[in-house]
């Protein structure tokens, strides 16, 4: 009976606790931290015959932390963003497995327009060309960043090309002759995020991208309507405003990255929010 | 003949009785069947990580399995006193010993084909979820399982070695997982000192670390993974060498075992 009496009142004492304890749970500030990554020189040998899975999990980490990110980021919640031990912890992977096609498609997805890493970007797309010799992902991402970022069009023509001969489609280099000569760059940019966002199965992958699209062709809307102006006016709009103004926009649309378009001296449609996530990087 | 055919399956049966090598077999029996959802966890190869999740948990067991058995087989036999009254029986040391190694050996070839038999349906569930632009080179998963077999066989081969030598567990217990990660480890080793760091070295130290390389028994050849992962070329004549190089390794590493379990003193 005593033991009964005792058990009931540890019962209801549990009850009295679990609720603001996972109460507290579930509101405690959560630390997103990337952590540290061994050198790969050591991982090497302590994973022994692991490598490739010792490496697919330092990318699904990076993956979990980036998601992370881009998920308080729809939130409207700013953090940091720990983009030099990301680009340490995927050139580890990519040392243990360097066929590894998550970490290259999150390379080119995560520091190229993040960061403007495009250079180091494409060493590692040119490192992992000597790897995966039949992919042609790789000629086509460092083509779109030579092109693109770099404005290298020359290296860019021999990445497409290189593409389309390992793909066998000649999308690739239509892309080069039609996108890097007759086109904007925007253009160039949105038809790129677009194949790189039906190519990811990732949700969270998916909405970056989908919020770089974004962004893109609220410039590209903008961008066109300047030109328009100009013609019209025979002069530069000095304020964005002024489309609205001269009714060949309704409105100004909204920066996706929480900044605000302006007109800047060289010409171009530019944004305070640096199209960063995490604030004003670049 | 039929005295080494006796001791081999009762050293087999042993071990399958033995709770701690039914409890990892379950839990990776249980990791199969999440592998299909773990996969999901890639981005862009999906396949691939099926297939390196089901050959990483493959290894992983036979790792467990051929240390423990390995280590502890001949250790545990003379604890309890059964070389006692076994040998007072007509049988050879040498037959206890090599009958000891086959039953291990016996244990991880059935191993390995009940997980390779598990994981082949696994990563086909896996790969059918969201196809990789790599077709499943069937061959190749299976040359590599085949491949990891051997290896483990072999590390047995070095459990048991020093479980001969030794009187207590931990030796040969701590020993063999040291050697099998300076195994794994030794190909890296000198292919970094054959380049210009090696320029930074004395001939001695080079000298120490060549007859070490020669002396470990060199696990990275087994090593196909890769070739099983991204369906690379299957490398026919390695897996030749390496197979020669298994049998060859092995027989002295048996031949080790018998002389010094002959000249034990036994309880």
């Amino acid at each position: 009976m005593k033991l009964k009496a005792i058990f009931l009142i540890l019962l209801i004492s549990y009850g009295a606790v679990v609720v603001p304890f996972t109460d507290y749970l579930r509101n405690r500030p959560v630390a997103v931290k990337l952590g540290y990554t061994p050198d790969a020189r050591i991982l090497k040998i302590a994973s022994a015959d692991h490598c490739s899975l010792v490496a697919q999990l330092a990318i699904v980490k990076v993956l979990f932390y980036y998601g992370t990110i881009v998920e308080k980021f729809t939130k409207k919640i700013d953090l940091p963003v720990e983009h030099h031990n990301m680009f340490k912890t995927v050139n580890t992977a990519l040392k243990l497995d360097p066929y590894n096609m998550d970490a290259y498609y999150f390379t080119q997805a995560a520091f190229t327009w993040e960061v403007g890493r495009v250079r180091e970007v494409n060493a590692v797309l040119d490192y992992g060309m000597k790897y995966r010799t039949w992919d042609y992902y790789l000629p086509f991402f460092a083509g779109f960043n030579s092109a693109y970022f770099l404005k290298d069009y020359r290296k860019a023509a021999q990445y497409m090309k290189n593409a389309a001969e390992l793909s066998g489609d000649p999308l690739f280099t239509k892309l080069a002759a039609r996108y890097f000569y007759e086109s904007g760059q925007n253009q160039l940019g949105i038809l790129f995020l677009e194949t790189m966002r039906k190519g990811s199965k990732d949700k969270k992958i998916q909405s970056m991208y989908e919020i770089r699209e974004k962004a893109l062709k609220a410039v590209s809307l903008l961008e066109d309507a300047v030109v328009r102006f100009e013609r019209e006016r025979k002069c530069r709009p000095s304020d964005l405003s002024e489309l609205v103004a001269a009714n060949i926009l309704t409105e100004i649309p909204v920066d996706p990255y929480g900044g605000k378009f302006y007109l800047a001296e060289d010409g171009k449609v530019r944004t305070t929010s640096k199209f960063a996530f995490g604030g004003k990087e670049k | 003949m039929a005295t080494f055919v006796n001791l081999l399956s009762a050293n087999f049966r042993s071990i399958l009785r033995d709770r701690i090598f039914l409890a990892i077999l379950i839990v990776a029996l249980l990791f199969f069947l999440l592998v299909p959802s773990f996969s999901l966890f890639s981005m862009r190869q999906v396949q691939e990580l099926a297939v390196t999740l089901c050959l990483s948990t493959i290894s992983l067991l036979l790792l467990l399995v051929s240390v423990l058995q390995g280590a502890s087989s001949v250790w545990r036999d003379v604890e309890k006193r059964y070389t006692s009254s076994l040998l007072g029986l007509p049988v050879s040391r040498a037959t206890f010993v090599v009958a000891k190694f086959a039953g291990i050996a016996v244990t991880l070839v059935c191993c390995t084909m009940l997980l390779g038999a598990l994981a082949l349906p696994a990563i086909s569930i896996s790969a059918a979820q969201y196809p990789s632009d790599i077709p499943i080179h069937w061959m190749n998963i299976i040359g590599a399982i085949g491949m990891d077999c051997l290896k483990y066989i072999l590390l047995s081969a070095v459990a048991l070695f020093l479980s001969t030598v030794s009187t207590s567990f931990f030796f040969p217990f701590f020993g063999s997982v040291a050697i099998f990660f300076a195994g794994s480890a030794s190909q890296e080793v000198i292919e970094y000192i054959s380049g210009d760091y090696g320029k930074s070295l004395t001939p001695a130290a080079k000298l120490v670390i060549n007859i070490v390389y020669y002396l470990l028994p060199n696990f990275s050849a087994f090593n196909l993974k890769v070739a099983a992962i991204y369906g690379l070329p299957f490398p026919f004549k390695g897996a030749l060498y390496t197979f020669l190089y298994f049998i060859v390794y092995t027989s002295i590493l048996l031949c080790l075992s018998v002389w010094s379990f002959t000249r034990r003193e036994l309880p």
